[in-house]
């Protein structure tokens, strides 16, 4: 028996049963040899791979993912790798932010009669996998030079740690009070009849005023951080009736996404926008939207057009100057504190699947359990399934107790949907929806 | 072909005209075709030049045509009242509009696409529509014909059994977890699916939810992969069956 080598590269490849794995198929008949690290997961179409799927081969532990389909134009389904690409497009950037090795995701189009080019790309995947050794960083918190820098958070995400005591150092209540106004038009409302109950704010917490005389509990300060749409999904809310629900700039755009997802009927509520100019919140800094625009009815006054103050992506600048094993270490260091109690998922306007995908069993989709594969599952998950539909309101970041900035997360890729696609969640209701459509022009630098 | 056909009506109009046609290749593929070009040419006068026409003028009313007749080895020139130009054939304006709300394929010049060039020659990617005729390629009137014939006993086949044979692999939605945000209706390539309502028997609303129609779904698995709460599977390439393939891999 001769020596065993001592590191052998092992390849997961999801393919697509028209292009590639016909292409890998006329490798074999035309006899070309190719290393055997590979292991096929053969699918109908790149459009039915999940990106849950890369996370799990990695966390099985491949130590390199091959994802490969039918060149654009070619699909047999006409437009599914459209769709994938798309959606590489977005996880790949939120992979950075990761802190994966990117070096170890190849993205491919090969067609059926490239044979050669399947040979060729498994042949420099197996040796540069070869060449970086097994993926040992993933989900690794030491081992990594320079993580000293980050030991103290702040130097990432100085906001997202303050907290509480954020709120109470900004002084400044927001110029356009209307207290008054906003008791005055739920008064109005639940006289009126046409509306049961109005979602507010309270001195603690939200107020579901269903009686005219609770329009004295409601408040409108610099403490009316949270987004209140998150209660128009709950049933308890719903069991009451017509709603009204005070909004901000900012919260209207969850309504705005909640609409295109048919989660909301519009007419079927009033909507009361209040003017803002900024509750001292890091989101507050970059806000584009000080006035409401869809709403039914808008108290107070604001600076229309508030222009861009700040640069909207400047939290994650110190991120995404680490290493890709630095940024890794980080969220590894972060995640560790996750206790997956799913406040992030409960604040989440967003999040409103009656079954989220983390309860699934047959097949276990989300490593159930809190350690570090379950902690990055859960919240890659979280993160993506966000892609193109967080609205920001870093409701997530604000909810969840063990003070982990998912904003950065959540910021990534919005970063990327609108560099890429030039699109805003919740700013524009006609724009089709990020993911579940395409363009012919989408980027694809990264795919060979 | 068409242009022996004008060249011989001409004829048949105009007794005493003459009819000139310039040509590099005659494309008189088919039965009898070859044996149509040579009555124009021969019955009907039609005199045919191998050559391309360099250039026209116009001179008192009337159009000068110079060309060369290569197989003579000769330039020729011809006074002309009408110079028609044989243009190629391209698709009807508005087809890709069409195309696009049938969900049917097409080519860069706007053709109709086939699902397969030799063995599904008048289906689509979309399943129930079919083609026939110059919508798909340039077509003559016998094979228009005969495709809309084709077309029409594919048709036929679907109507004459009683239920729809389908491939075993398609989409399917656990319609107790669907979230209703309806993203896959948005995704999928043939409109195969759709928002629906829950009733109770009794008529009383429960939710709504996406809902595959099995006679469109093609099985590509897209509605899958974009599903936020997983609602959504592929028969044949369930999530169960390509998790268990992934654990045992490596």
């Amino acid at each position: 028996m001769s020596e065993r080598p001592e590191f052998e590269p092992k390849i997961v490849a999801f393919v697509c049963n028209w292009c590639t794995y016909l292409g890998a198929d006329l490798a074999g008949t035309t006899r070309l040899e190719y290393p055997p690290n590979v292991r096929i997961i053969r699918l109908p179409c790149t459009g039915r791979i999940d990106f849950n799927l890369i996370i799990k081969a990695f966390e099985i532990g491949a130590d390199s993912v091959l994802v490969s389909g039918c060149h654009p134009g070619d699909c047999h389904y006409t437009s599914g790798n459209y769709h994938a690409r798309r959606r590489w497009i977005l996880f790949r950037e939120l992979l950075q932010t990761l802190g994966f090795d990117l070096e170890r995701i190849h993205f491919t189009w090969i067609s059926a009669a490239e044979g050669h080019k399947w040979q060729q790309t498994v042949k420099e995947i197996t040796e540069k996998t070869r060449k970086l050794g097994p993926y040992k960083d993933l989900y690794q918190i030491s081992g990594v030079e320079g993580l000293e820098v980050l030991s103290d958070a702040p130097a990432v995400a100085p906001e997202a740690l303050t907290g509480e005591e954020a709120h109470k150092a900004e002084t400044g209540v927001p110029r356009s009070t209307g207290e008054e106004a906003l008791r005055e038009a739920c008064r109005r409302l639940l006289a009126e009849g046409n509306v049961k109950v109005v979602i507010g704010y309270g001195k603690r917490g939200p107020v579901f005023a269903t009686r005219p005389e609770d329009a004295e509990q409601l408040v409108w300060n610099n403490q009316c951080l949270a987004n209140l749409t998150v209660y128009l999904k709950r049933k308890e809310i719903r069991a009451l009736g017509r709603p009204a629900i005070v909004v901000k700039g900012c919260d209207e755009r969850a309504l705005v996404v909640l609409e295109k997802e048919s989660q909301i009927d519009r007419k079927e509520m009033h909507v009361i926008g209040m003017a803002c100019e900024g509750m001292g919140e890091a989101k507050c800094e970059t806000c584009g939207v000080h006035v409401p625009r869809f709403s039914d009815e808008v108290i107070g006054e604001a600076d229309k057009h508030p222009a861009e103050t700040g640069e909207r992506w400047k939290a994650l600048e110190s991120l995404l100057a680490l290493p890709p094993a630095g940024r890794m270490a980080y969220w590894a260091r972060e995640f560790e504190r996750c206790v997956k109690c799913y406040a992030c998922r409960q604040v989440c306007p967003m999040c409103y699947c009656e079954r989220c995908l983390v309860e699934k069993n047959r097949p276990t989709e989300i490593e159930p359990s809190a350690t570090a594969k379950g902690n990055f599952a859960w919240h890659i998950v979280r993160a993506f399934h966000l892609a193109g539909r967080c609205v920001g309101c870093d409701e997530c970041t604000r909810a969840c107790p063990a003070g982990i900035d998912l904003r950065l997360l959540n910021l990534s890729l919005a970063k990327a949907a609108e560099e890429q696609f030039a699109y805003r969640a919740g700013m524009d209701p006609k724009a089709e929806p990020l993911i579940g459509a395409y363009s012919l022009q989408d980027k694809e630098i990264f795919i060979r | 072909m068409y242009t022996a056909k004008h060249a011989m009506l001409y004829k048949h109009k105009v007794h005493d005209g003459q009819a000139h046609v310039f040509y590099m290749d005659i494309r008189a593929g088919g039965k009898g075709y070859e044996e149509f070009v040579r009555r124009a040419i021969e019955q009907d006068g039609a005199k045919y030049y191998r050559g391309r026409v360099s250039k026209i003028t116009e001179e008192n009313g009337k159009l000068i045509v110079r060309g060369a007749d290569t197989l003579a080895g000769e330039p020729v020139t011809i006074e002309a009242d009408m110079v028609v130009l044989a243009a190629a054939m391209r698709p009807a304006d508005g087809v890709e509009q069409l195309a696009q709300k049938l969900n049917v394929g097409y080519d860069e010049y706007g053709f109709l696409l086939e699902s397969h060039p030799k063995l599904r020659p008048v289906e689509t990617s979309a399943a129930g529509v079919y083609i026939c005729g110059a919508c798909q390629a340039p077509k003559d009137i016998p094979e228009s014909v005969a495709q809309a014939s084709a077309a029409a006993s594919k048709v036929l086949i679907t109507f004459s059994a009683d239920e729809l044979t389908r491939e075993p692999e398609i989409a399917k939605i656990n319609e107790e977890t669907c979230a209703a945000c309806f993203t896959c209706v948005h995704a999928c390539p043939y409109h195969a699916i759709e928002q629906a309502e829950i009733r109770t028997p009794r008529g009383v609303f429960v939710k709504r939810t996406a809902r595959v129609n099995p006679g469109l779904c093609m099985g590509c698995g897209t509605c899958v992969a974009v599903c936020p709460s997983k609602s959504a599977d592929l028969e044949g390439f369930t999530e169960q069956q390509i998790y268990s393939m992934v654990e045992s891999l490596v």
